[in-house]
């Protein structure tokens, strides 16, 4: 439960208005105390945080690359029309002044770009070192702040993956960790997403231009699939001629690689787009859009550096996963267990249960744990309990104590301690 | 953790990243540089111009920007490298392929945003994800619980004790003092405005139904009557410490849950944190498993133990010391006389379906199996 803290500094509880200024963004010890885990797990938990700094670094040399490309074509560019200019020896003083003339002007334009783009690359440079930062300030003070804010992190990151970019916006804004979130780099993919959700594969090619040379690496056929999909676009339109043409000069280079894929579309030319032969009916099927959607989501995650499934996809399952018991489906599971609720049943369901090596024995009255400052004591009738419950039951109640379960009463001194390893 | 050594490397990234940015510039100013030399002396314009030319061969602009260029590229390879070897590259190695219904799951989110009372973003989100509408009673049920907090802000008590009058019945049975505590900072309040009339009569009318069980706690707020105007100064100054706010706030927001029905802690943010507890052990699993991914999908329970913080501990588990397994109805937990516990099927083994005596495995004592009693947690 998160709650805004009260503010603190003057020390007295007046009603004057104005010492009611509440921060947002702080959280106090009364909210989450009991999920901040200790210090030391914490530190291990950063080790799950790859994501977290390899997205901006990602994005931030995508745009050193380009940035140095383009001022490598432009001084080319620049050298070799110098030259057509020395070595023409008919061109006249003017002329010469004039080519040079455009030259500088050529050459000053690039001086403004590089500026440009040396401005962006600083913000992005700073962004990583934010992150960094941002892992080295989980302060015991502010764990649950720190906390809290990881989960609004996996949440963000879920939004953007599953195309809900305004609640992204809204979350990342309203907690302001704009700088904690990839919603920038997701723009990118949102053009290529929108433009494949309506049919139209040009963003998406343009985007396997841009990053040819890594999609060669990894040994893509995005590409190849974007292409395929093209020509059974035209097939269905019955442009036939056209369709072969698009294959011979796209299709074709990916032959030597592809070759059954690629007899497998050119066969739809004689089986067109009505086709009931299995086979062929499925590349027809408008689902493929979807297809290519979900592949172009793990191109892109893959290139910078994101895991393939959604974070809280991944951390629901391993947590629901060590939560779950054999008892959490019975009908008096306490309420503070998330499978206690019908959702999280469901989506446990065909995940296995915890493991554990040790007994973990949870008093029914406290719900504290019981252990050897604590240590389980029995009732008569077999019913175990705290020795902090039951003392202060005792205490209450001269020395008698009852059974919540049972209403069993017996006396403190009938009771037994149990030794559990 | 080695965070300074990732922030070593990217340093030196920025740094390369500086030079090169520099040096490309430096390149483009001298090359325009020695065409404005050029343009400004129209005499002997052939010449200047081969003049130029050789110049240009000579500062090799591309060559220059190659160097540069090639220590930032490998600062820029680095980078990845060190974090790859510090973090975990890949935590997406311990997710099993097990496909969430994702209605389900953006649910579970309306109904967390909800309870943070994050409102506009939880509004924002059933509009764009559809079809999660049944999460939007969440809002009604917890904007209640917000207003008062909102007020309590501002120091005002009136909407939470109204509530808890409300509810002071049901309050009651679960043990809670919040009404009294409630009632208290208001005392407070009304007696630090120098008005002990007023607060006498405050105590008067609403003090009297908490005299049977807290007569203590009411007997020391009346002594603070005697120190209206230097309360801060009294025995009774850590009455007036802001704590007590803290504390307010969390069993009223504990109660008001309660009688919802509703767990305290928001149930994906308790999921979520277990889960970040768990991907550690399981992860360094499946880099020892490495290869064997199938046994892994298929089984019924987790491979390793893991151990979660006691925050999460929500069921009683005994697992028997000589067995190793969990007990269940069949297999219960057994107390022996001597105070030690194994399951029924393990005391069964050792004392050959109950027909002699043997030795616990913890103490010296000699056990008869007749006398162990089943334990219920």
């Amino acid at each position: 439960m998160e709650i805004d803290p009260l503010p603190n500094g003057t020390g007295s509880a007046d009603t004057t208005s104005t010492e009611t200024t509440i921060t947002k963004t702080a959280t106090t010890a009364a909210s989450n105390t009991a999920l901040s885990s200790n210090p030391s797990q914490l530190t291990e938990s950063l080790k799950l945080e790859h994501q977290f700094l390899r997205v901006p670094f990602e994005h931030l040399k995508k745009t050193i690359r380009a940035n140095h490309r383009t001022a490598e074509k432009e001084v080319s560019a620049v050298v070799s029309s110098f030259a057509d200019v020395t070595d023409s020896n008919g061109l006249s003083n003017d002329d010469a002044v004039l080519s040079l003339t455009s030259l500088v002007s050529r050459l000053q334009g690039l001086k403004r770009k590089l500026d440009e783009g040396n401005r962006t690359e600083n913000l992005q440079a700073q962004r990583c070192r934010v992150r960094l930062d941002h892992l080295e300030s989980t302060d015991a003070e502010y764990l649950s702040v720190w906390n809290n804010v990881r989960l609004k992190r996996i949440l963000v990151d879920y939004m953007l993956r599953m195309s809900y970019y305004d609640t992204a916006m809204k979350l990342a804004q309203s907690s302001n960790i704009e700088e904690l979130v990839d919603i920038e780099v997701f723009q990118e993919a949102k053009k290529v997403i929108d433009a494949l959700r309506n049919q139209d594969v040009g963003p998406a090619l343009a985007w396997c231009a841009d990053n040819k040379s890594r999609l060669k690496k990894s040994k893509s056929k995005f590409e190849f699939q974007l292409r395929l999909q093209e020509f059974i676009e035209l097939v269905r339109a019955e442009n036939y001629m056209r369709a072969i043409l698009y294959a011979r000069r796209y299709l074709a280079p990916w032959g030597a690689t592809n070759l059954k894929e690629l007899q497998q579309v050119m066969t739809t030319l004689a089986f067109r787009s009505n086709t009931e032969c299995a086979k062929y009916k499925v590349l027809f099927d408008p689902k493929q859009w979807d297809f290519l959607v979900d592949q172009f989501k793990q191109e892109f995650y893959g290139l910078y550096g994101m895991t393939p499934e959604p974070l809280l996809n991944i951390c629901l399952q391993a947590g629901l996963s060590a939560l779950k018991t054999p008892y959490c489906y019975e009908d008096d599971c306490t309420k503070e267990d998330p499978l206690s609720q019908d959702n999280f049943r469901k989506l446990a369901m065909p995940l296995p249960y915890s493991k554990q090596h040790h007994s973990k024995l949870v008093c029914y009255i406290t719900k504290e744990l019981m252990d050897t400052e604590n240590p389980p004591q029995v009732l008569p009738n077999g019913y175990v309990y705290s020795t902090k419950a039951l003392k202060e039951m005792a205490e209450k109640n001269n020395g008698k104590i009852t059974c919540p379960r049972t209403g069993l009463v017996c006396n403190y001194s009938e009771l037994v301690k149990a030794y559990i390893s | 953790m080695e965070l300074h050594c990732l922030k070593d490397s990217f340093e030196r990234v920025k740094k390369k990243r500086k030079v090169s940015y520099s040096k490309t510039h430096e390149v483009t100013e001298l090359i325009v540089q020695e065409i404005e030399m050029v343009q400004s002396s129209t005499l002997e314009y052939k010449s200047k111009l081969a003049e130029l030319k050789k110049k240009l061969q000579e500062v090799a602009p591309l060559s220059q920007l190659e160097g540069t260029q090639k220590k930032l590229n490998i600062a820029l390879s680095k980078y990845p490298k060190a974090l790859e070897k510090v973090l975990n590259p890949d935590i997406s190695k311990a997710y099993r392929n097990v496909e969430f219904d994702s209605r389900v799951v953006n649910q579970l989110i309306a109904s967390h945003f909800y309870r943070q009372w994050l409102f506009d973003v939880g509004d924002c989100f059933i509009v764009e994800a559809q079809d999660v509408d049944a999460a939007a009673t969440m809002k009604s049920l917890f904007q209640e619980l917000y207003q008062m907090l909102e007020v309590m802000k501002c120091w005002d008590l009136e909407p939470a004790l109204k509530w808890a009058a409300a509810n002071s019945n049901k309050l009651k049975e679960n043990g809670s003092d919040l009404q009294l505590i409630l009632h208290r900072l208001q005392f407070l309040k009304i007696l630090k405005k120098g008005s002990r009339d007023e607060a006498l009569k405050y105590a008067r009318t609403n003090f009297v139904s908490f005299a049977g069980n807290h007569m203590a706690k009411i007997q020391n707020l009346m002594g603070c009557l005697l120190y209206p105007d230097r309360l801060h100064d009294s025995p009774y100054a850590h009455l007036l410490s802001l704590t007590n706010w803290d504390t307010v706030t969390e069993e009223l927001t504990r109660q008001f849950c309660n009688l919802l029905g509703q767990s305290y802690e928001s149930p994906l943010s308790v999921t979520i944190a277990a889960g970040i507890q768990a991907l550690l052990p399981l992860l360094k699993f499946m880099t020892v498993m490495a290869g064997k991914k199938h046994e892994w999908q298929s089984m019924k329970q987790l491979p390793v133990p893991v151990d979660l913080g006691k925050e999460f501990q929500f069921h009683s588990i005994f697992v028997c010391p000589v067995s190793k397994e969990q007990s269940t109805d069949d297999n219960p937990p057994m107390l022996m006389s001597c105070g030690h516990v194994l399951c029924k099927q393990s005391i069964n083994k050792m004392s050959n379906n109950g027909s002699k005596s043997f030795k616990c495995p913890y103490c010296p004592t000699d056990i008869n199996s007749k006398h162990c009693r089943q334990l219920i947690f």
